[in-house]
């Protein structure tokens, strides 16, 4: 009998073995679920936003944005002050002296060659940076990266042998040697640093609020990259970026970090602006399942969902509305006063319905056109004929499609940019939605009733709700304009190279801006822009795209823009808009300030102040009166002269833009899960 | 014994061979690029190009080979005694860098976690899916045995038939309905337990979770061994040398229950320690049972790899466990 417990046995004895020695970490100040695991911290390949928002805490760049201000103002950040050349080429940083590297507890001085190292591997192609294409606005950049890849190629097509192998060595040292002489990144002194651009970029300084523009530490990151001594190719080891090694200049460090478990971070005792952080340490545990996300916070275990994505969202979103319905007066009293919407929240009776948050984001749902002539399997493309996109796009009820369909509050849109998140942008107006003019326009084009039409297909990947909007927009095209629909659902990995082989005729799409200039979203429309999936290629947009790159007077070039949007928006259309997305949160506004309702929805979680916990100023932070959208300014003139300020003076970028560090990613939140 | 231990040792690596070439045929013909994230920004194409060639992506015999080589260590044996090692380790000591680590058994890197190794991957998440699976099917044996064994000493009671009903609700519930459940009641509203923190808490529910069919399936076994035995004539012997019931019940027929059950807890446990992906989800257990899942999604080849890789090997040598255990404890079996 005692041999039949001996297995029993076993399988207690392993219990115990492995969980009572896995304890569990303490409470945080702060915990949040992200939108996702992090996939890497490393500054320069991140392009994920949960990635971006985390290195956001641990690195610190030369600049950043205040993402509590309604114009996201420029902060200074390593660097205390910089100088603009006359001509608008040439930006020259001046370094604190108290920007400290944290390594291991031994502050060691953050200096310019820390940057241009970095910047440097943000630019080198080895690094398979999901943003290169970032650092060729810089003198040279362009340039420098085409001559290595162009290297890496020669020598990849060699021969094996003792020449390959002797010109693969002696590469590195060429490269150095390239690369000071080619690029205009320039470590003057440790405290000065010197960048030149190509051309006059109004938004430079934002994208070096951007995270992939922040440093790294260089004794560190260098011990895991090697010359690849048989290809040439710099062989970059992932590891330096684990708790026990990785060093960080940011308001906090990295504790540590248990894949699939929990990123945990905690204050940076030799940060230099310390005082302004009012937490100790965050905790980031690893969720991906969307309605135990909201069961966890509603435990209390969590104080911030950053993205809500069960499908009863919309019944959540609902349940505020009814809450503000119930307190309509006072509701409308405070919304009038321009109180930022969380603020509201506070100053309205406690509810537990509070705790949903609803902001728009900085990002477009739309649908594609394929506009080449030919469809993949040979037949004649109608959309090639901009008068049959234009039909399509007027025949699409979106206010049915945001309303009904989604339902969590979006707005419908007919522009590609979010109305109102650029300062100094005037958006076109769009097309409406007008199913009699659709009609004309299509009989205009050849097909009256849609008669001889082809079958048109929806692609659209299966996930997320797209396949409701797919039903929508179906329905609307069979009822307005008379022509067949069929849907095309695939799986994402399939939808994915579909797009990119332009196998489709009409796809789901989405696009994010990474920062604040209308060419984070128009740049869509070149025609050899990565991910122009349409094959638009207009001349006319080529020819205005360009002319707003080489203007320099801001409000100028903000109306070439806006005229360049006006022709995809109202004339060509490869693509119909159809609603602004919004982000979704789960957080009490009486317990966690500090989270930006700022269209441009970048979190800098270091601003976070939890209320009541006796740390910090505990009075909330939030934007100020009439944030929300941000206000519409004519743009300044850029100063002829430079322009120097003190420590700590809010700085504005020559012509107001803002930037942010969001991620390009079509956003999880709003298009759903990923896979 | 000895020899059926040799034997099975012998058949592993040819075993896991043909799991190796069955899994990255299929994976491979997966479509989609394993260098393409889901979403997002794509690379320049020179950059993937670079990239499927740095990992031999764009060839499957090459990688076929490469990653065995790589995976089971021949590489490393091999670079030690060419001095390739030696060779690479003094390079970058010329230019005053740390010698690259290099593991015996290399998986590769993740390409959908770039920071992280597939070695670093399973070590991590392989002792949990082993707790969680052993933790389950402890519950299992302790609620199917004792579920059993009620029934079988009044069959046909109201007793029998709940634990009979519960059972079959047991068996037929999907994880994922018993689990948000689980999770509701006991995590959200009466708060005993923490919500998507592993630890020996938060153990409980998931493992519960999982156990369910287990011992379900185990009450049924124990149920039916119990009725057979306790009509059998040792049982009346025992009876009338005068013992007390709950010794022969418990002692004699159990015994004798219990076997059929131990049989089955073999590929029971194997099963429930593969982990389950729905029960890992929905408690953020953060154990392997996701990679299967995601892995194939996301097309990283890597991970899939090693995952099925270590997953065959583990599962091959915990049956030969088994096997020997069931022998050691019923002599009888050869």
């Amino acid at each position: 009998m005692g041999r039949l417990f001996v297995p029993i046995g076993l399988l207690a004895a392993i219990v115990i073995a492995i969980i009572a020695t896995d304890r569990p970490s303490p409470r945080a100040d702060f915990t949040f679920i992200n939108r996702g695991d992090v996939a890497t911290l490393d500054v320069q390949k991140a392009s994920w936003m949960q990635d971006l928002r985390v290195i956001r805490m641990l690195f610190e760049g030369l600049v950043k944005n205040d993402v509590l201000d309604s114009d996201y103002t420029i902060l200074p950040g390593v660097a205390e002050r910089w100088e603009i050349s006359e001509d608008g080429l040439t930006y020259t940083f001046h370094l604190r002296a108290d920007a400290f590297w944290n390594v291991h507890g031994k502050p060691v001085a953050v200096t310019a060659h820390d940057f241009a190292y970095a910047w440097r591997r943000g630019i080198l192609p080895d690094t398979a940076s999901d943003y290169a294409g970032q650092f060729h606005l810089i003198r040279g950049g362009r340039a420098f990266y085409d001559w290595r890849t162009q290297q890496l190629d020669e020598i990849a097509a060699m021969p094996s042998g003792a020449a390959r192998s002797d010109r693969a060595r002696a590469l590195w040292a060429l490269t150095e040697l390239k690369f000071n002489e080619m690029v205009g990144i320039r470590a003057v002194d440790d405290r000065t640093f010197r960048v030149e651009l190509e051309r006059p970029t109004a938004y430079f300084l934002d994208l070096c609020a951007f995270a992939v523009f922040y440093p790294v530490y260089p004794p560190l990151v260098r011990q895991y990259e090697l010359p690849d001594p048989a290809t040439g190719r710099l062989d970059q080891q992932p590891g330096w970026t684990m708790a026990e090694t990785i060093v960080c200049n940011g308001p906090f460090r990295l504790d540590s970090w248990r894949f699939k478990r929990e990123v945990r971070l905690e204050k940076n005792a030799l940060y230099w602006d310390r005082d302004s952080i009012a937490i100790d340490s965050v905790s980031i545990p690893s969720n991906e399942d969307p309605n135990a996300q909201v069961l966890a916070f509603k435990s209390g275990a969590i104080d911030w969902v950053s993205d809500v994505s069960t499908p009863y969202r919309r019944f959540i979103v609902a349940d505020k509305l009814a809450y503000y319905a119930e307190h309509r007066e006072q509701y409308e009293e405070l919304l009038a006063q321009g109180l930022d919407p969380v603020e509201i929240d506070r100053r309205l009776p406690p509810d537990p319905r509070q705790n949903i948050h609803t902001f728009p984001a900085f990002g477009t749902y739309f649908l594609n056109f394929n506009c080449l002539p030919k469809l993949v399997d040979g037949r004649d493309n109608p959309f090639a004929d901009p008068r049959i996109r234009r039909a399509f796009a007027m025949s699409v009820d979106k206010e049915r499609i945001a309303t009904k369909v989604r339902g969590t509050g979006e707005r419908i849109a007919n522009t590609l940019i979010p109305r109102n998140s650029i300062a100094g942008y005037e958006s076109p107006a769009g097309l409406p939605y007008d199913p009699d003019a659709a009609r004309k326009l299509l009989a205009e084009a050849g097909y009256p009733g849609g008669r001889g039409f082809i079958t048109v297909e929806i692609l659209f990947n299966k996930d997320a709700g797209h396949d409701l909007i797919a039903q929508a927009a179906a329905k609307d095209w069979q009822e307005n304009l008379g022509v067949p629909v069929l849907l095309a659902q695939k799986e994402i990995k399939v939808f994915r190279n579909d797009l990119k082989n332009q196998n489709f005729m009409i796809s789901r799409a989405g696009w994010f801006g990474d920062y604040g200039d209308p060419t984070t979203f128009l740049d869509l429309n070149r025609c050899d822009d990565g991910n122009n999936d349409r094959k638009y290629c207009s001349p006319r947009y080529e020819e205005l795209m360009d002319r707003a790159a080489s203007e320099t007077d801001p409000a100028k070039r903000m109306a070439i823009l806006a005229d360049a949007e006006r022709l995809v928006v109202e004339e060509d259309l490869p693509f119909i808009p159809i609603f602004q997305y919004v982000q979704v949160y789960l957080f009490d506004p009486h317990k966690v300030s500090g989270i930006s309702s700022h269209p441009r929805q970048q979190q800098d979680l270091f601003r976070i102040d939890m209320l009541g916990d006796g740390k910090g100023s505990d009075i909330p932070r939030g934007l100020p009166p009439g944030g929300g959208d941000v206000k519409r300014k004519p743009p300044e003139q850029q100063s002829a002269k430079p322009a120097e300020q003190s420590i700590r003076s809010r700085l504005r970028p020559p012509d107001l833009m803002i930037c942010r560090s969001a991620n390009v990613l079509l956003s999880r939140a709003a298009i759903g899960g990923r896979a | 014994m000895i020899g059926l231990i040799t034997r099975r040792l012998l058949q592993l690596p040819l075993i896991v061979g043909v799991i190796y070439t069955l899994t990255l045929t299929l994976a491979w013909a997966v479509p989609g690029n394993p260098i393409d994230n889901p979403e997002g920004r794509r690379p320049p194409a020179a950059v993937v190009e670079a990239m499927l060639r740095q990992y031999n992506l764009d060839s499957f015999p090459r990688f076929y080979l490469s990653y065995l080589d790589n995976a089971t260590g021949t590489k490393w044996v091999r670079d030690q005694v060419t001095g390739r090692a030696a060779e690479r380790a003094a390079a970058a000591a010329e230019v005053g860098q740390a010698v690259p680590i290099r593991r015996v058994f290399d998986l590769g890197p993740s390409l959908q976690y770039e920071d992280w190794g597939v070695n670093q991957i399973i070590q991590d998440a392989l002792p949990v899916s082993i707790a969680l699976g052993a933790m389950a099917m402890l519950i299992a044996v302790i609620i199917g045995v004792g579920a059993g064994v009620v029934g079988a000493v009044r069959p046909n009671s109201v007793a029998d038939i709940s634990t009979l009903a519960v059972a079959l609700i047991g068996i037929s519930l999907p994880s994922f309905v018993v689990g948000t459940t689980l999770l509701l009641v006991f995590s959200v509203w009466l708060g005993w337990f923490p919500v998507g923190q592993w630890g020996l808490r938060g153990a409980v529910l998931p493992a519960i979770t999982l156990s369910l069919p287990f011992a379900a399936y185990i009450a049924r076994l124990t149920r039916m061994g119990m009725l057979e035995h306790l009509g059998a004539d040792f049982i009346r012997t025992a009876r009338a040398k005068g013992l007390p019931e709950s010794r022969v019940v418990l002692k004699h027929a159990l015994k004798n229950a219990f076997l059929p059950v131990l049989s089955y807890m073999g590929p029971a446990t194997a099963m429930a320690m593969t982990g389950s992906f729905v029960v890992e989800r929905v408690f953020t257990v953060p154990g392997i049972g996701q990679h299967f899942v995601n892995a194939v999604l996301n097309k990283d080849l890597f991970l899939i790899m090693g995952v099925v890789l270590v997953y065959s090997t583990m599962l091959i040598l915990f049956n030969l466990t088994v096997d020997v255990l069931y022998r050691w404890v019923d002599p009888r079996i050869e």
